[in-house]
């Protein structure tokens, strides 16, 4: 069963040093423009990403020793913070 | 403000507990007092961190009850009677005790008043927390817009905030007090419409996954915009 993206807002942030949920991802495969937030979650032994639209892998973290392994697909914009 | 909660570098703190509030048998609300607490927007949560003597950790994520307004921290936790995190927060902890938290966390699922435009809440369970959060926020900043909150339980004694959910329309799934005229089945289009006749509303919606996905499957079924449409949902795991 899967979650949303919301759910690793505080990985996300510790990995960034930024707030990421707000930032949209636009998809390479449907062209889908969603927020991270709203992406699905499938949590494992790491975290997988997903469009929440065609299913396509937006994203691959893992713990990795001292820090993370990270994988991305597809534009994230990214807003400056104010 | 918003600018304050969502910026610098995510640290941990401790928190300890100033106070507790049972919600339900399940359930209970902690006070917290947390140094140096940045502030917060309604709909973000904060990590939680236990560990054990040996050092072994384990974290949960939370979703923030209380409302920025508010003096003290608070979090409502549901047991997940196998979980590693919720049954020491909900029947071992006392006030006094203290634990890691850091956050706040989150920038898609927050709404403040600054937000004008009807407000549309949709809870499954413990799911009305963040939704409480904007709720006691709106009446805290004094807003007018129009705001609808649905919460679905499967028994009377399972909601939350019982005192707070005047106006609010409940369903229960399982189990109505006799007398009760509130609906009595799972969320479905008929439901949705009779609460938001019209499209326009800025919607979030938190629960379990299933419920979540298909009350927002039925919302942009019934013509509301996709992108209006927030959502988080919580997994089986966690706890």
């Amino acid at each position: 069963m899967h979650t949303d993206g919301n759910h690793i807002a505080g990985l996300l942030a510790e990995v960034f040093t930024g707030e990421l949920t707000a930032a949209v991802r636009a998809c390479e495969t449907c062209g889908a423009r969603r927020p991270v937030g709203a992406h699905r979650l499938y949590a494992g032994a790491g975290y997988v990403l997903r469009c929440p639209d065609c299913g396509d892998l937006a994203a691959v973290v893992y713990e990795r020793g001292d820090g993370y392994a990270l994988s991305l697909r597809g534009t994230w914009l990214i807003g400056r913070a104010p | 403000m918003a600018g304050a909660a969502v910026l610098g570098r995510l640290t941990w703190r401790v928190a300890t507990i100033r106070d507790m509030r049972e919600e339900t048998a399940r359930a209970k609300s902690l006070v917290l007092d947390v140094p140096d607490w940045p502030g917060h927007l309604a709909g973000q949560h904060v990590d939680v961190r236990l560990t054990a003597e040996d050092g072994y950790q384990a974290q949960r994520s939370y979703s923030i009850a209380s409302a920025p307004e508010a003096r003290g921290l608070e979090l409502t936790i549901e047991r997940i009677d196998d979980g590693e995190v919720s049954p020491y927060l909900v029947d071992e902890a006392r006030p006094g005790d203290r634990f890691e938290l850091r956050g706040p966390i989150g920038g898609y699922f927050v709404w403040h008043a600054g937000l004008d435009g009807p407000l549309g809440l949709i809870a499954g369970g413990s799911g009305l927390v963040p939704l409480m959060a904007m709720l006691r926020h709106r009446r805290a900043a004094e807003a007018t817009n129009d705001a609808r909150l649905l919460v679905s339980a499967p028994r009377f004694d399972d909601l939350l905030y019982r005192d707070e959910l005047d106006g609010a329309r409940i369903t229960l799934t399982r189990q109505a007090p006799p007398g009760w005229d509130g609906f009595t089945r799972r969320i479905d289009a008929e439901m949705l419409q009779a609460i938001w006749p019209a499209p326009g509303a800025r919607f979030y919606v938190c629960g379990p996954t299933p419920f979540v996905e298909e009350a927002a499957r039925l919302l942009v079924g019934l013509g509301h915009e996709p992108a209006a449409v927030r959502t988080e949902r919580f997994g089986p795991t966690g706890g």
